[in-house]
């Protein structure tokens, strides 16, 4: 069970990262461009919409998605370790898939883009751990 | 109780989650800057009482590419990257406040292409050259406003070609001047004047040589606020 609490804590970072990003997108203000290429590259370029919607947002329901399966996991609901395993496993994939844009494709990284690959990466680690500490028990 | 309780802790982490986002998109972070903006000076005292100094900074390339009177009481200079896409953003707000204060406002551009940018300086000489026709405003104009056409390009001369031909460029005359030692100098001349002047990124821009913060810069309710107390502020002097 500890492990669905540190997962719910872990995916609120992602929650205020992916609301982050979304405000920035929103209100257009991207941020400045600095002598490092970074996030405005990102965050203005084509992929950071997804048929109208942008990406942030949809990144930051699934935050919330994954807190609120943690939470219910949290308090014994078993379908809902499963649905969030899934979700994760779901979520470590797209950001594999963005990072491959990002270095590939846009040619430049976007900190808060990289952030957020970091907690679905950590999420996915942690939620494998429950898994295999629910099979075992 | 007990049952309820995650979907509690749920609703109240969505309640803080639309709260907070809802509260960021209607008020801009720098909006506690915009307050210590010269408010409009009493008549008896002059404006520039508690400010800081106007940065004067190196010399940057001459003559600069201004818009609006030479005397105008309020005087912004932006350092812009052409590839960089707040800089796009900032061009129309810059043009729309060169129409809305007229005379009252001078605009300068200064080239300041960051080394991320692979074509920041190719844009740059692009721009450059063809102030040498004096067409630097209708080239910056057309390099931002098709930013998005060229940014992602491998070859971007041909498209540069291209606005120079749309503006009525001799072409071949722009073209020795893309290479030639004067464009280099100038945007050499301007990037030294920007690092001077404490410069990290784009766009970055001086409102009578104090920097305009950020989101006041890309804000143009808040920008057009500022250019007014310094042209009020000059009015009182």
């Amino acid at each position: 069970m500890k492990l669905y609490v540190t997962a719910a804590l872990v995916s609120l970072i992602g929650l205020a990262d992916s609301i982050y990003l979304t405000v920035e997108h929103v209100t257009g203000r991207s941020v400045r461009c600095t002598i490092v290429a970074g996030c405005s590259e990102v965050l203005s370029s084509q992929y950071a919409v997804v048929a109208g919607v942008p990406l942030a947002l949809i990144g930051a329901a699934a935050y919330f998605s994954v807190f609120s399966l943690a939470t219910l996991a949290t308090f014994g609901y078993r379908a809902a370790a499963i649905l969030l395993t899934v979700l994760v496993l779901t979520m470590f994939l797209v950001s594999l898939w963005l990072i491959y844009l990002q270095a590939f494709v846009i040619h430049a990284f976007c900190q808060f883009c990289l952030l957020s690959a970091a907690v679905t990466t950590a999420l996915t680690v942690i939620v494998l751990f429950a898994r295999r500490a629910a099979r075992l028990s | 109780m007990k049952r309820l309780l995650p979907f509690i802790i749920i609703l109240i982490v969505l309640a803080v989650a639309v709260g907070s986002a809802w509260y960021a998109t209607r008020t801009t972070p720098g909006s506690t800057t915009v307050v210590n903006q010269p408010s409009p000076a009493s008549p008896n005292q002059p404006a520039s009482t508690a400010r800081p100094a106007p940065l004067v900074g190196l010399p940057g390339a001459e003559p600069a590419h201004t818009l609006g009177a030479a005397n105008a009481p309020a005087h912004i200079e932006e350092f812009g990257d052409f590839q960089c896409p707040p800089c796009g953003m900032l061009h129309p707000i810059l043009e729309k406040m060169h129409e809305e204060f007229g005379d009252k406002l001078r605009v300068t551009f200064r080239e300041y292409p960051l080394p991320g940018h692979n074509h920041a300086v190719a844009a740059a000489s692009a721009a450059e050259a063809a102030g040498m026709q004096k067409k630097f405003w209708e080239m910056h104009a057309h390099i931002y406003e098709h930013q998005a056409d060229w940014k992602n390009r491998y070859d971007v001369a041909p498209i540069f070609e291209g606005y120079a031909k749309q503006i009525g460029l001799d072409v071949e005359r722009w073209k020795r001047d893309l290479s030639s030692e004067q464009v280099a100098q100038r945007i050499f001349l301007d990037s030294r004047r920007g690092q001077s002047m404490g410069v990290k990124g784009t766009p970055t821009a001086f409102l009578n040589g104090r920097e305009v913060p950020f989101e006041t810069l890309m804000a143009p309710d808040k920008l057009r606020a500022v250019i007014q107390n310094e042209i009020n502020a000059s009015g009182s002097r």
